[in-house]
């Protein structure tokens, strides 16, 4: 996949990192999220782990805009976030929601570029050369209907990626995918991180894949949920489905994550 | 290709052959009747064919189609355009909302004579009370579909930061499109009955002022053929619509999601022509 190499931006941008700042989270008496602190260093890979209801796509909807916090804040570089901001590109847990289907996968691809006011012209070619990263070649003519699942999320990738995002979010990325498809898109996530100059902050309730992608998993845990571990994966940068997840590494942060979040800490 | 083809006279036989077999039976039942109400469909036709290609039936069913067209070409851009506009804006639309209903609620026939009056004669009455009369079915069906459209899409659209122009023509209006194009086949129906019952008074043209000229003129066939054109008129236009609706739509009747209710229905003729 040395094909990869073309998908940089042209003229590279220093990658800005994500600050999560004393961030709470509330609908009215409930409360989601209470004060997490959470750095994303440029060029990294985190994993979010946490028991199902424990508020990740909220955090993840605060870390890109979409939600404003109740207190604290989500910095980017310096900047405070808002609103969604052009570092960031999300990728959503709906694959199928997220692709307009009136447009062709290179279409939506390039659809966030025409907002940048990219011509048409480039910003398809652009779609192209990002659809031929994710592994898909030559399939830019197709709807997003005509897809599988697992084709349709490397679209949602490509365009992520097109967008010149630095910063790139996932949301239960390939929860609805098939073993075998998610795997390779675990790969691909992999073989983004490490080709471009992009962070990505994963979420996740599997924690095989927290540790697989990431270089840092951060679990969550607790109602309202809070930071309760950080671990540091050192597994190196290449990584294998089969050889990685038989290392007995892996399995002690498995085992050490997995315990944590059967049986959240006491408060 | 060849399924295409197949599938398209599949199609249509499906679709005329209630119609043919009933106008047969009429032929048949009418064939040497001496009412003079109820004259042989034959005479009708024969009169229907000379009326519309030697007489006057033809330049006046131009006139008619004419007005229907730009009153609903008017109905459609100004229906689609506040509709959008409308769905967005939820506050407005909860204001603005009742009131719409109420003026939906009017049939728009009722307001043809004082539209006469007040407009004189002409086509621009005619065309005003259709414009009018679509523009409603039009406008809602917009508005609900603008609202309708998915909050996941909503989401991508803010996500990755889409301008509101962009955001109206490439998002809005593609997600609200099938509303808009059921409301659009609503509003020809409509259309159509205005076509028609506008040029009943103060009418000088047109397919209305034909039927009931002929009418008053104790003309059964004319009369006959002039309703009978209408109604053919109305086929074809529907008709004519739909083909219009498959290619504009083509993403929304393929998609596995939307189509499942064609698909199933298509699986049951499979099955059942299997037995």
């Amino acid at each position: 996949m040395n094909i990869m190499t073309t998908v940089k931006s042209p003229a590279q941008p220093k990658i800005k990192s994500l600050a999560v700042e004393g961030l709470s989270k509330s609908y009215g008496q409930i409360h989601v999220l209470s004060n997490l602190n959470l750095r994303v260093e440029p060029g990294e890979v985190i994993s979010i782990v946490g028991p199902s209801g424990a508020g990740k796509t909220t955090l993840l909807r605060c870390l890109s805009g979409l939600l404003p916090p109740s207190s604290g804040g989500v910095k980017v570089g310096d900047e405070p976030v808002r609103e969604p901001v052009a570092e960031i590109g999300l990728v959503f847990q709906d694959y199928r929601g997220s692709m307009m289907p009136w447009m062709r996968a290179e279409e939506n691809v390039a659809f966030p570029l025409q907002g940048k006011g990219v011509s048409k012209s480039v910003r398809l070619a652009r779609a192209r050369e990002c659809l031929e990263a994710v592994g898909l070649p030559g399939v830019g003519d197709r709807y997003p209907w005509q897809m599988s699942g697992g084709m349709q999320q490397r679209v949602a990738i490509a365009r992520a990626i097109a967008y010149d995002a630095q910063i790139l979010l996932m949301d239960e990325p390939f929860g609805s995918l098939d073993a075998q498809t998610r795997f390779d898109l675990e790969d691909l996530v992999l073989s983004i991180r490490r080709r471009l100059a992009v962070s990505i902050v994963v979420v996740t309730h599997d924690i095989d894949e927290a540790v697989y992608l990431a270089d840092r998993v951060v679990v969550l845990s607790g109602h309202p949920a809070t930071v309760i571990d950080t671990v540091d994966i050192d597994l190196g940068m290449d990584r294998d489905q089969i050889k990685t997840k038989a290392d007995p590494r892996f399995a002690a942060y498995r085992g050490r994550i997995l315990e944590q979040i059967r049986r959240p800490k006491p408060e | 290709m060849r399924y295409v083809l197949v599938d398209f006279l599949v199609e249509l036989a499906r679709s005329i052959w209630l119609p043919v077999c009933l106008l047969l039976l009429w032929l048949v039942v009418s064939n040497g009747s001496t009412s003079i109400y109820f004259p042989p469909l034959a005479d009708i036709g024969a009169t229907l064919v000379r009326e519309l290609f030697v007489g006057d039936l033809g330049r006046n069913l131009l006139l008619s189609l004419y007005n229907l067209a730009v009153g609903l070409v008017i109905a459609i851009v100004l229906g689609v355009a506040f509709g959008l506009i409308i769905g967005r804006a939820e506050k407005f639309r909860r204001v603005v909302s009742p009131t719409l209903n109420f003026l939906r609620a009017v049939p728009p026939a009722a307001i043809v004579p004082i539209i006469i009056i007040a407009l004189g004669v002409g086509a621009a009455p005619k065309i005003f009370v259709i414009a009018l009369g679509c523009f409603w079915p039009i406008l809602l069906n917009t508005i609900d579909g603008v609202r309708g459209t998915s909050p996941a899409l909503l989401e991508t659209a803010r996500a990755y930061r889409i301008p509101s122009h962009l955001f109206v023509f490439r998002v809005s209006l593609p997600a609200a499109l099938p509303q808009i194009m059921a409301g659009i086949r609503v509003a020809l129906a409509v259309g159509l009955v205005l076509m028609v019952i506008s040029e009943f008074f103060g009418a000088d043209a047109g397919i209305g002022f034909y039927i009931t000229d002929a009418s008053t003129r104790f003309a059964i066939q004319e009369t006959w053929a002039g309703t009978l054109l209408v109604g053919v008129m109305g086929y074809v236009l529907s008709s004519l619509f739909l083909q219009i609706e498959r290619r504009l739509l083509y993403w929304y009747f393929q998609d596995g999601n939307n189509a499942s209710q064609r698909q199933s229905n298509r699986r049951r003729i499979k099955a059942g022509g299997g037995q």
